[in-house]
C-alpha cells in the first residue's frame, strides 16, 4: 500500500503522518522507498531558478524578509543534514536500509544545491558576503538551536562503545522525525503557500520537488522508528522524541529573533495568527507521528511538552527583548 | 515632516497607499471600501500594510483603549489620524 500520495490537482503531497488516523497505517518497506526514489527524480537545473528574479526585484519588504528567513532556515538545515547523515548510512540496521539512506544522502545534496542556487540566482543573495548571506544563515533558528544537538547525536553513532543501536535510534529520531518530519515539513508547507501567493513559479516547483523527496525521508523515519519501538528501543525513542519536541517548539518560537510586531491591532492579530498557525501545524505533525510509530500513549505528554516549550521560549523572548512576543501581545489585546 | 497637513490630506495619503498596495493590483481606494473584501487584502498583506503605515506616518505603539478593529479604508484613515496624533 502506498502511503505517499500526490494530488495533481492541488500539488499537495502527504505522507503517513498526514493521514490523521490514530490506527497504525501500513508503511512501505525501505526497498519500496528506493523504488520511489528511482521514479521521482528531478534536476535543479530544470527548475530554472532565475525566472523568479524579476519578482524578487519588485517584492515588498515584509514578504521578502519572510521568504528569505524561511529559505535560510531550509538551506542551513539541508547543509547540516548533508554533513550528518553518513553516520546513519554506515550503521544502518540492514542492507536495504543502507541502500535507501544512500539515496537520501543524494537528495539532501540536491536540496542544498537548489536552495543555494535559488538564494543566489533568484533572490540575489551573496552567500559568501558577511552582511548578506552569512548574516541570513547566522540568524537561522534551526542552526542556532537544533543543529548542535543533531551533530552531537549523529557523531555519537560513530563512536565505539557509545551506545551502538541505541545511538542510531536517537539520531534517527532527531534527524528524520524532528528535523525533517516536524520542522522541515512545516517550513516547506508554509513556504509553498508563500511562494504561490508571491507568484514565484520556480520556487513553487522546486519546493514541490523537495517536499516529495522529504516525504520519502520522513516515511523512512516512521518505518525505522516503528521497528525500533517493537525491537526493544521504545524508551530510547520516546525519551529522544520528547526532548526533541521541546527543542522543536523553541525553534518554532525562535526567541533569539526579534519578531515583527505591528502596531495596528488587526495586523498584530494577523501576524499572531500566522505564527500560531505554523506552530499548530508543527505540533499536529509531531503528535500524528507518534501514533504512526506506535507510541499513541505518549501524545498527551508530548502535547504538554510542546506547550511548555512554547511558553518557555516566549518567556525567554520577553527576557531578551524586554517586550512580549507578538503572539502574547495579540492574545492580551 | 509637514506639520500643517490637514485631516483630508492625511486621509488621501492613506487611501493612496492602500490603493497602491492592494494585492489585486494598484487601484483607487475609497473610504467606504472594505479592505479585505473589496481590495483583496489577506493576512500577509494586512501585516505588510500596517508596517508601511507605521513607517510612513510614524505611528506610536497602540493604547488598547484606543484600538479598534478596522474593516473599511475609512477605519484605517481614522486609526492613522489617532495614532499619528493628527486626530487628537
Amino acid at each position: 500500500m502506498s502511503t505517499t500520495t500526490i494530488d495533481t490537482t492541488t500539488s499537495e503531497i502527504t505522507d503517513a503522518a498526514d493521514a490523521g488516523d490514530a490506527s497504525l497505517p501500513a508503511l512501505p518497506t525501505s526497498r519500496e522507498l528506493y523504488g520511489r526514489w528511482e521514479k521521482q527524480q528531478w534536476a535543479v537545473a530544470d527548475v530554472k531558478v532565475d525566472r523568479d528574479a524579476p519578482v524578487w526585484q519588485e517584492m515588498r519588504p515584509f514578504i521578502r524578509q519572510e521568504l528569505l528567513a524561511a529559505l535560510a532556515e531550509l538551506e542551513v538545515g539541508e547543509v547540516c543534514v548533508v554533513q550528518t547523515l553518513s553516520s546513519l548510512v554506515d550503521h544502518a540496521p540492514s542492507e536495504d536500509d543502507r541502500i535507501y539512506l544512500a539515496t537520501q544522502l543524494a537528495d539532501e545534496g540536491r536540496h542544498v544545491r537548489f536552495f543555494q542556487d535559488y538564494l543566489s540566482d533568484a533572490a540575489g543573495i551573496d552567500l559568501e558576503d558577511a552582511a548578506d548571506g552569512k548574516a541570513l544563515e547566522a540568524a537561522a533558528s534551526y542552526g542556532n538551536l537544533f543543529e548542535p544537538t543533531l551533530r552531537r547525536s549523529t557523531a555519537r553513532v560513530r563512536e565505539p562503545g557509545e551506545g551502538g543501536t541505541t545511538a542510531w535510534y536517537q539520531a534517527l529520531v532527531q534527524y528524520h522525525l524532528i528535523t525533517e518530519g516536524v520542522l522541515a515539513a512545516t517550513a516547506l508547507r508554509t513556504m509553498r503557500t508563500l511562494a504561490r501567493r508571491a507568484k514565484l513559479p520556480a520556487l513553487t516547483e522546486g519546493l514541490t520537488n523537495v517536499t516529495r523527496d522529504e516525504t520519502r525521508h520522513v516515511t523512512y523515519g516512521l518505518i525505522a522508528a516503528r521497528h525500533g519501538v517493537t525491537a526493544g528501543h521504545r524508551d530510547t525513542i520516546a525519551e529522544t522524541y520528547l526532548a526533541g519536541t521541546r527543542l522543536a517548539a523553541r525553534v518554532m518560537v525562535a526567541p533569539e529573533t526579534r519578531a515583527v510586531t505591528p502596531v495596528l491591532r488587526i495586523a498584530l492579530r494577523s501576524r499572531a495568527a500566522q505564527l500560531t498557525g505554523q506552530w499548530d501545524m508543527a505540533r499536529d505533525r509531531m503528535l500524528r507521528q507518534l501514533a504512526v510509530i506506535g507510541l499513541p500513549e505518549l501524545r498527551a505528554e508530548a502535547a504538554r511538552t510542546w506547550q511548555s516549550g512554547c511558553d518557555q521560549a516566549m518567556d525567554e523572548y520577553r527576557e531578551r527583548w524586554d517586550t512580549e512576543h507578538p503572539v502574547r501581545r495579540a492574545a492580551a489585546a | 515632516m509637514e506639520t500643517t497637513e490637514t485631516t483630508e490630506d492625511l486621509g488621501r495619503r492613506v487611501r493612496d497607499l492602500i490603493g497602491r498596495m492592494s494585492p489585486l493590483g494598484e487601484r483607487t481606494a475609497e473610504s467606504h471600501h472594505d479592505v479585505m473584501n473589496d481590495l483583496g487584502y489577506d493576512s500577509v498583506a494586512i501585516v505588510e500594510l500596517a508596517l508601511v503605515l507605521e513607517t510612513e506616518f510614524e505611528l506610536q505603539p497602540i493604547d488598547d483603549e484606543q484600538a479598534f478593529d478596522v474593516v473599511t479604508v475609512g477605519d484605517v484613515e481614522q486609526l492613522v489620524r489617532r495614532l499619528s496624533g493628527a486626530g487628537a
